[in-house]
């Protein structure tokens, strides 16, 4: 893989190559739907993506047999500057970060409020741990870095129940909306948490504990304790939106709580279904990270 | 060192070696968005795999030496939803690459796209194909 | 002639498959009609260990044995022999189907009108099960398979196919090929109980299909949940360990 020999390659025009691939509407083959896109990172959204006719107003949000504002459908997310990259505000750090906003809405500078050992170890992450990343090890994301994870999610909403599955990593959270207490003890840790729900009106309403501290918040190393506490609210707006904050508090880590608000978009592909994404079984990019990306090389 | 412990840090370097990498940041990582290239050979293999799936391809040097190259996909998911399917290119199919070439000078490249010789095109990551490549897709064609 | 053929069959798979009218039990329905088959399951045996070795799991053929073709049993007995390194759950992989529901983790059933989902507790996997769609998709392969499902009466029946050729049965190295195609059968036999079949067939592999049953228990304690099994995280913290 890492052949350094240096040889003569049968190469042809570069930036005219480049400039033949045709960028908008491919022949996508029948019935084989494209992938919805997503606003974030560098803020593309809209053009280029999703063909068919332009969608109609949003219509009124769809409700379930309980009248119950029905979450069910294909997510992505939206308009969160960049989060999956890095949560808070942040600029294009040489090799790896487009700039982005971020999705901290509160403090209004859009950064995470560390104690100073939690941002020196943040700082760390991103210097020398990259290989850390807990994706890296197919891990799942923790909150609310899985609810801006790439690919999108499937919401469906059984009685009792608001389940999220996401194609990346397979990963899920399971919501009871029955407004059960927490009763998993302390020591008792999780990726993602224990998550109990209930809705107050239209707003499915989530306080999730038990985290353990494995996962980051974004790829960037940004971190919170086994200490996190997140509540979230999830409010559809119309019948292809749901208005998504969450308030996360830390006393290990953070000096005080902090917010983040974005918002999903539906995925109307018709015929659209999540596929299997297998982790462990693949490999090998590791191999190909520059040291100074503090990966492995 | 004993032996044996010796043993357990070669063999969790190992495991550490072979752990996938989603890295989300990985293409500007890993490739040089202003050294696109396009490269032909012949497809040796294709491996359908999370986070990246590569296509294997030896290509013919001009003193006759063989380079064997790989390039980077997407991963399985986006492959299947632009059109691939697993016999959509078999060993031994000439192919025409065009990318981004590796930083650390291997021959490694990230696939924008694939021709084969019978005029199919087989398109891996487009610049607005978020949905398809992740938040982090190949680059817009480079402005710096 | 086509009477006899018609009872013999009728036979056949009633000695194969369970016949949930003739038991009698009912199960409550969904909102949308469906038998209700939400909860979560999970067995108390332990089939994983060894399919044949496991009293009662294999049902067809009447001897309990897999009927391997020739030259596949060879292969079997090779994996076996290195069963401890070639176990794909030992890389921690994907279980395949019906590996996944044999495990010692519990699994959780989810039902909306066009899909059923099915969580597992074993590294955060799930299957989703299309009701909608009767096709299987074209030129692509899965470790658990593409499933699609539809109601035989209280009988949810689940057809998998699309499978890649890289999990196993059980850790006793019983294997199968890309070619492998399962149809499952789940009922509810009882308030707390679940009864799982599955026909196997590959005929890169095996002479003839041949079908396993394995009842599943209700996790009743309140406010049960799924919880987490992280392969890859305790593996690292494994080899940590060791390392130290």
């Amino acid at each position: 893989m890492k052949n350094r020999r240096k040889c003569s390659l049968v190469v042809m025009a570069a930036l005219a190559a480049l400039a033949a691939v045709p960028l908008a509407a491919q022949d996508t083959p029948a019935g084989v739907p494209p992938e919805g896109g997503r606003g974030g990172g560098r803020g593309g959204r809209g053009g280029g993506r999703g063909r068919g006719p332009a969608m109609p107003p949003p219509g009124p949000v769809p409700r379930t047999s309980d009248g119950r504002p029905d979450l069910s459908g294909y997510w992505n997310a939206g308009n969160n500057g960049g989060a999956v990259f890095e949560v808070q505000k942040h600029d294009a750090k040489s090799r790896s970060l487009p700039a982005g906003q971020g999705a901290i809405v509160d403090p209004p500078d859009g950064l995470i409020p560390y104690q100073d050992w939690a941002a020196a170890k943040a700082k760390d992450n991103f210097d020398h741990h990259l290989a850390d990343e807990p994706e890296l090890h197919c891990y799942e994301s923790g909150l609310p870095n899985q609810m801006y994870r790439q690919f999108g999610f499937q919401i469906l909403q059984p009685a009792g129940y608001v389940v999220m599955n996401w194609e990346f990593m397979h990963a899920y959270r399971i919501i009871p909306t029955d407004n059960r207490p927490h009763t998993l003890p302390a020591s008792t840790k999780l990726f993602q948490g224990d998550s109990v729900g209930h809705w107050d009106g239209d707003t499915l309403v989530v306080d999730t504990t038990n985290f353990n501290d494995r996962t980051w918040l974004d790829s960037a190393g940004n971190i919170h304790t086994d200490q996190m506490h997140v509540v979230e609210r999830f409010t559809m707006v119309n019948d292809r939106t749901i208005n998504y904050e969450a308030t996360i508090e830390d006393p290990k880590a953070y000096t005080k709580p902090w917010k983040v608000a974005f918002s999903f978009n539906r995925n109307a592909q018709p015929g659209y279904e999540t596929m299997e994404f297998a982790c462990n079984e693949g490999n090998t990019d590791l191999e190909h990270y520059e040291t100074t990306e503090g990966g492995k090389k | 060192m004993t032996k044996n412990s010796a043993l357990v840090v070669v063999c969790v370097g190992l495991l550490l070696a072979a752990l996938p990498a989603v890295a989300h940041h990985s293409f500007a990582a890993e490739f040089d968005a202003s050294k696109p290239i396009t490269v032909k050979g012949t497809v040796t293999r294709m491996d359908w795999v999370n986070p990246h799936s590569h296509l294997l391809f030896d290509v013919k040097g001009e003193d006759g030496t063989v380079e064997h190259w790989s390039a980077e996909c997407l991963p399985p998911n986006g492959l299947y939803r632009q059109g691939w399917r697993k016999d959509s290119v078999k060993p031994g199919d000439e192919v025409t690459v065009v990318g981004f070439k590796a930083k650390d000078g291997s021959f490694y490249m990230w696939a924008q796209s694939v021709a084969t010789a019978d005029g199919r095109r087989l398109f891996s990551g487009r610049p607005e194909d978020r949905g398809a490549t992740g938040p982090e897709g190949p680059p817009a064609p480079p402005k710096e | 002639m086509t009477n006899r053929l018609v009872v013999c069959a009728e036979l056949l798979l009633g000695a194969m498959v369970y016949d949930a009218a003739a038991q009698g039990y009912k199960p409550p329905r969904t909102a949308d009609g469906q038998p209700d088959l939400q909860g979560i399951w999970e067995v108390r045996t332990s089939p994983d260990k060894d399919l044949e070795k496991a009293k009662g799991v294999i049902v067809d053929p009447k001897n309990g044995k897999i009927p391997y073709l020739p030259a596949a049993l060879a292969r079997k007995k090779e994996n076996e022999k290195n069963s401890t390194s070639a176990d794909p759950l030992g890389k921690c992989y994907m279980p395949g189907v019906p590996r996944i529901n044999l495990l010692s983790y519990p699994l959780q059933i989810f039902q909306t009108p066009g899909q059923i989902a099915i969580a597992y507790e074993y590294i955060h996997n799930w299957r989703n099960i299309y009701l909608k769609r009767d096709k299987h998709l074209e030129a692509i392969d899965f470790w658990q398979g593409d499933s699609i499902g539809h109601w035989d009466g209280d009988t949810l029946v689940v057809d998998v196919g699309d499978f890649n050729d890289q999990t196993w049965f059980d850790k006793a190295g019983d294997y199968h090929s890309d070619a492998l195609h399962v149809v499952e059968r789940y009922t509810r036999t009882g308030p707390d109980t679940l009864l799982y079949e599955a026909r196997i067939e590959d005929p890169k592999t095996f002479s003839m299909p041949w079908t396993i049953r394995v009842e599943l228990h209700r996790s009743t304690q309140p406010n049960a949940r799924l919880m987490e099994y992280e392969c890859s995280y305790l593996r690292e913290v494994a080899g940590k360990k060791e390392g130290k």
